[in-house]
């Protein structure tokens, strides 16, 4: 019986971590506050992120909100280099980084490819 | 010279070669909400975006300094024409509307 409980703990455990770790989750942003916190970024990417002042720098509009999140994570960490964007995401918590995630990926903009 | 320049201004390249070599993107590009794994999110929405910015990223990927194991293979096998025009592919999807 201590066995079993044991098995039954071990599989809610893992259930929940699971839960617990998908995408879906991990990015739990406010767009509001995104767009608040996205003044800077505005300056640069435009107020829904459609806008960019120069063509080198993306689009962020529509963009996933889990690849938002992955992409300013790396420019804080350094594993995605650019000396621009390394002082900006410098900066962000990860709630900041949730929100303004939300933010632009709930914007118009960005398609994906089609499979023919 | 302006007047030979294509319609679509900043675009340089063949989107209709461009759409041969994006088959192969497509098979994660081009699949909604595929995920990359280790770790987790999903690949990136490449139609419409700009095409500098694409460009610059599949260089970025050849040379090596941006990371990602996949993408570096693929970019590899990449010239400076196909970057063109697999970029100008990506663009015209987002003029279409489609």
């Amino acid at each position: 019986m201590n066995r079993l409980n044991f098995l039954m703990g071990m599989v809610m455990t893992s259930i929940l971590s699971a839960s617990m770790t998908s995408p879906s989750h991990a990015a739990d942003g406010d767009y509001r506050r995104g767009l608040e916190k996205s003044q800077v970024c505005q300056s640069c990417h435009g107020r829904t992120g459609n806008e960019s002042l120069q063509p080198s720098y993306p689009k962020l509009a529509g963009q996933h909100e889990d690849y938002l999140v992955h992409a300013l994570k790396s420019y804080r960490s350094g594993s995605r280099q650019n000396a621009v964007m390394a002082g900006f995401a410098g900066n962000l918590s990860d709630q900041d980084i949730a929100d303004l995630s939300a933010w632009y990926s709930r914007q118009d903009g960005l398609q994906d490819l089609e499979v023919e | 010279m302006i007047a030979l320049m294509p319609l679509s201004g900043m675009a340089q390249g063949d989107p209709e070669r461009g759409e041969v070599i994006a088959y192969t993107c497509s098979g994660c590009h081009g699949i909604p909400f595929y995920k990359n794994v280790y770790p987790t999110y999903s690949v990136p929405k490449l139609g419409g975006q700009n095409q500098e910015y694409l460009i610059s990223a599949l260089k970025a990927y050849r040379e090596g300094t941006r990371k990602h194991a996949t993408m570096q293979a693929q970019a590899a096998t990449l010239s400076d024409q196909d970057i063109l025009d697999v970029t100008a592919y990506f663009v015209s999807i987002g003029e279409n509307g489609s």
